[in-house]
């Protein structure tokens, strides 16, 4: 049933070119972006990902995975109020190819100059740079903040947003309101992947004035399933013959239940930008009623300097996991195949903590007026159970120190 | 040697850039623009002329495009294209149409009312109202 939020988006898109086709030719465009990628790390023990919708990540062997994608939009303009937009990104990610990479479908109306109102599917709006992760030529960085951006796989959903903008003082400010529903296809470790839906909302404040932009919103996110790849895990434990043997098995697999949770997104951001220096720092605590997706507090903050052509910046992130850790306790009877039920009771609760800084130094030269080539360097510092952002085997030690260093090559067409 | 240091003073004067000239429709009742008017309808901002009509602007290709954002936005045109990559790509709006020549935009300027442009000063002519001027 999900599929079929994406059908009506498409839907809406071809309605609207039809019916408008039929009164007035629309002025119909295809643009482009892309980004050629190579990342490799120093390391073996663990795999790097851009984010965590990726299941194949880096390792010392290199890669062009992580980065490189390629992305097509075609807009039809049918008049001064009708509009319409069309984007789908070609990138190796989890899910179905056509489906999942689909991030905008929309038809906007824009009764004023200063009021749209979009039906479809649109780009998950919930931190600075959330619609537009895959547009490398948009933002300095090889990707967008690790720490920041790496947790959410979430990139599109279908529904409606209304966005007012008001003068205030000399800049402007917009209020954008969204809600509807979004399907994700996740990677679970490393060879599974799971559905996920959830019905969303949310509202943001955007103030830009000359030189710098500042943002504000809140995201509200319920997930309608249950992880699929746990319910294995969790009827075995909600088996009443369980409850002699072991009486906290049914609160455990309450606690790995997804369903009808919600995760509460807050965040907030200020960039600065006058030519030659820019800055750009973000914030979020994200609060999760989730046991197997834990609340995070998270930021960055970058300083860049441009000379000429050349761009040079340096990023510092961070991400911490609040939640203490899910108490497992042992069954009363040891029996091995309770013990095991146990541990993987354990892993499934535990192991999804983020404990994550970085340092990182780039550079980004703009060749033509639509090509920059792109170098970064980064260190990562990864703490106990602190990893989830990353690929990991599911036991084992993995290293705490990394160093992940990439190349890449951005346009526009 | 008054040649050479007529040289010498040319070749230390940073190169002579052509001005530019930000025109409309001879009918379009706005006297002139200002600089900032001019940037919002070029990044987008906003979309309604003073004149209350819908602001059609129209771009050309570089080194005129270059010169004209750097004249009036003090930024070079890689930051303007990275600008409206982020627009672009999140669909908010669409950039200003590019046209090949100065003729071709006089051209589109004497036809739509909303039109605005931008063109050398050499190429301009009665036929388009000049609304700012950039050097």
């Amino acid at each position: 049933m999900n599929i079929n939020y994406s059908v009506i988006a498409v839907s809406l898109f071809m309605a609207g070119a039809t019916v408008f086709a039929e009164e007035s030719k629309p002025a119909l465009s295809l643009k482009g972006f892309g980004t050629l990628g190579a990342s490799g790390m120093d390391n073996d023990s663990l795999k790097f990902r851009r984010d965590i919708k990726q299941e194949r990540g880096v390792n010392s062997g290199w890669g062009i995975d992580t980065d490189s994608r390629l992305g097509l939009q075609v807009d039809a303009d049918f008049d001064n109020a009708w509009h319409a937009t069309m984007q789908w990104v070609a990138r190796n990610y989890t899910g179905d190819f056509v489906e999942q990479n689909l991030d905008w479908a929309f038809l906007r109306w824009r009764p004023r100059d200063d009021l749209d109102i979009r039906a479809g599917r649109m780009g998950f709006d919930v931190f600075m740079l959330s619609e537009y992760r895959d547009v490398g030529y948009a933002y300095p960085w090889i990707r967008p903040p690790h720490e920041f951006y790496a947790g959410l796989p979430v990139y599109h959903f279908d529904g409606m947003d209304i966005a007012q903008k008001f003068a205030v003082g000399e800049g402007q400010l917009t209020v954008k309101v969204f809600g509807g529903y979004s399907f994700n296809q996740v990677p679970i470790g490393l060879s599974d992947q799971a559905d996920q839906s959830y019905t969303l909302a949310g509202v943001k404040l955007a103030y830009e004035q000359g030189n710098w932009n500042a943002r504000i919103g809140y995201n509200y996110s319920l997930n309608n399933l249950e992880l699929s790849t746990l319910h294995p895990l969790m009827n075995a434990l909600n088996d009443p013959a369980l409850g002699a043997v072991w009486p906290d098995a049914s609160t455990l697999a309450g606690k790995m239940s997804s369903k009808d949770k919600a995760v509460h997104f807050s965040s907030i951001g200020l960039a600065y930008d006058d030519g030659q220096w820019l800055a750009q720092a973000e914030g979020s605590y994200i609060h999760s009623e989730l046991d197997v997706y834990r609340s995070v507090a998270s930021g960055y903050l970058s300083l860049g300097r441009r000379v000429g052509k050349v761009t040079l910046y340096t990023l510092l992130g961070i991400s911490e996991t609040l939640n203490d850790r899910t108490n497992v306790s042992t069954p009363l009877a040891p029996i091995p195949a309770l013990l095991e039920l146990r541990n993987a009771t354990d892993l499934a609760l535990n192991t999804n903590g983020i404990d994550e800084k970085s340092v990182s130094l780039g550079l980004r030269w703009d060749v033509t007026e639509n090509v920059d080539l792109k170098a970064q360097w980064s260190h990562y510092w990864l703490g106990n159970n602190g990893n989830a952002l990353w690929l990991r085997p599911p036991t084992g030690a993995v290293a705490d120190t990394v160093n992940v260093w990439s190349v890449g090559m951005d346009f526009i067409f | 040697m008054k040649t050479f240091l007529i040289a010498l003073l040319l070749a230390c004067v940073p190169a002579v850039r052509a001005e530019i000239l930000v025109i409309g429709h001879v009918k379009n009742n706005i006297e002139n623009l200002t600089a900032k008017q001019v940037q919002d309808i070029y990044l987008g901002r906003g979309r309604v002329l003073p004149n209350g009509k819908f602001a059609l602007p129209l771009d050309q290709p570089s080194p005129l495009r270059t010169e004209f954002y750097e004249k009036l936005t003090g930024r070079p045109v890689e930051q303007i294209n990275a600008y409206w990559a982020r627009i672009m790509f999140t669909g908010q709006a669409s950039p200003p149409q590019q046209l090949p020549s100065d003729e071709v935009v006089m051209q589109t300027v004497r036809e739509n009312e909303g039109a605005i442009g931008y063109i050398n000063k050499t190429s301009v002519d009665k036929t388009v109202r000049i609304l700012l001027e950039l050097d």
